[in-house]
């Protein structure tokens, strides 16, 4: 996606606090130093929320954008996807408006809870588009497999397997085996050579377990959201080092 | 060294609205200081107004390698007077962010013996020094312009059609100042982006004037002059083509 959560190492330093925190109150540290890493996460979190002021105008002028793509499935993803991002932002706006005292008696934890619903539903898109760019890929390899090679070791079976089995359970379990096999190998073979998609399917897989947990959906501990979180925005960061690792759209 | 820099340009425009938006509060929290109806809306523009610069001291965590790139492009410049000028500016202001950050580390707890006082002086020093190496590059970028102007024949025609049409003024002291006004002027007419930033850091200078005790004013002063400055900062980046170069 385009609009990104804007990275910059703040994203990165607030999980590292977060995935710190974990850390030390396992390993029993001083509460002075763990108040310390408490306190940097929850202003590193503050200052991000100033610094997307302005960004739901950007995720729907992308949303804007992403109407105009030819392919219809992409087109649907990533509109929805940025329009539920610019939500995102706009929960986020009001949070940061009622932790700063512009807006008093707010309902954090409804809003927190809104926003981490909206980003939830724009990582679920996020995610349908990137498994339909690697299903769309893997097809076309498969077809450029199917006309490299020649037709008798197109990928079937090997003849005796199937005359030497007895039963169709036993043939079955075979055929499904390579067919995984196969469907594997396409895979790694895809993504080796897709380096964008494979590092924002990672990185939407990882930022997903962030608002399962908030939600309560999945609940996986501070210290795993914080090892997610720390993950995608290195690999955010990575993709803004190099910009040919961002996947286009 | 570029990764830095791609990071710390990022956020500038928005640091500029905000660094706007913290001096209006600071204004508005001098204006209404003596209304006692307003205490929950003053509350509210402190907390703001902290929150701001809390939150801008965290961009500029990056920009004291940014301003060290600067001193060094600078140092590569042919005119030794802009030369001098702009590194001396752009060092004195990396040594600034450098104060800053400490400052910042110091309010989150990173850093826990350090004497406050003494980094902010030091930062408010610095950043004086920054602001008088940028003015005396605007003084000079100035005169350059005058004396260009001043070998300019189109331009003579002009000032002596001037100075004939208003032939009241006293003849012995005020023409020549009426002249060098006129010179001054036409100059500036052409060259905005340099009266911008005359303006921009004549306006800075309050706030480390009144920090330091060189030249104490209230607190109103220093905001307004803060909001003008910012004010101006959004002008030139909305429109680039206002920012003084190099």
């Amino acid at each position: 996606m385009t609009v990104c959560l804007r990275v910059c190492p703040d994203r990165t330093a607030q999980y590292a606090c977060t995935l710190l925190g974990y850390t030390l109150q396992k390993s029993g540290a001083s509460t002075e130093l763990r108040k310390t890493v408490s306190h940097l996460e929850a202003h590193m979190s503050l200052t991000r929320k100033l610094m997307r002021l302005g960004n739901s105008v950007e995720a729907l002028e992308a949303a804007k954008r992403a109407i105009h793509l030819s392919d219809s499935v992409l087109r649907l993803c990533l509109t929805l996807g940025h329009l539920n991002k610019a939500m995102y932002f706009a929960c986020d706006n009001v949070l940061w408006a009622g932790k700063t005292g512009l807006v008093s008696k707010l309902d954090q934890h409804k809003w927190s809870q809104r926003s981490f619903r909206y980003y939830l539903f724009a990582l679920i898109l996020n995610l349908t588009r990137d498994v339909y760019e690697l299903r769309l890929l893997m097809e076309s390899e498969a077809r450029y497999r199917a006309s490299k090679s020649p037709p008798s070791s197109s990928g079937s079976l090997p003849d005796e397997h199937l005359s030497s089995a007895s039963a169709p359970g036993a043939v079955a379990l075979p055929i499904v085996s390579f067919w995984l096999r196969r469907q594997l190998h396409l895979l790694v073979t895809v993504l080796y050579n897709n380096p964008p998609l494979l590092l924002d399917l990672l990185k939407n897989s990882c930022d997903i377990f962030i608002p399962l947990d908030r939600l309560g959906i999945y609940p996986t501990g501070s210290g795993f959201v914080g090892a997610c979180g720390l993950t995608s925005s290195v690999l955010s960061i990575l993709t803004m080092i190099h910009p040919w690792l961002k996947l286009k759209p | 060294m570029d990764t830095i820099l791609k990071f710390t340009s990022h956020h500038q425009g928005k640091d500029r609205v905000f660094r706007a938006t913290q001096f209006a509060c600071a204004l508005s929290t001098y204006l209404l200081r003596t209304n006692t109806d307003r205490t929950k809306l003053l509350s509210t523009l402190k907390t703001l107004e902290a929150n701001l610069n809390a939150g801008r001291k965290v961009f500029r965590l990056g920009n004291t390698i940014n301003s060290i790139q600067a001193a060094k492009r600078s140092l590569q410049l042919s005119d030794r007077v802009l030369c001098l000028c702009l590194t001396a500016a752009h060092v004195n202001r990396a040594l600034y962010f450098f104060c800053d950050n400490v400052l910042w580390a110091k309010s989150v707890g990173l850093i826990r013996d350090t004497n406050k006082v003494s980094w902010s002086t030091g930062a408010s020093r610095c950043f004086l020094l920054t602001l008088i190496g940028s003015l005396a590059r605007d003084i000079y970028v100035v005169l350059q312009l005058m004396v260009q102007r001043a070998r300019d024949g189109h331009f003579r025609q002009k000032m002596i059609r001037h100075l004939n049409e208003s032939p009241q003024v006293a003849e012995v002291i005020v023409p020549h100042l009426d002249a060098f006004l006129f010179l001054l002027l036409e100059s500036l007419k052409s060259h905005p982006a340099v009266v911008l930033d005359t303006v921009k850091n004549f306006c800075d200078l309050f706030s480390p004037l009144d920090k330091l005790g060189i030249y104490p004013s209230n607190s109103g002063v220093v905001s307004l002059c803060g909001l003008v400055s910012s004010v101006i900062g959004i002008i030139t980046y909305v429109n680039p083509s206002l920012s003084i170069k190099p």
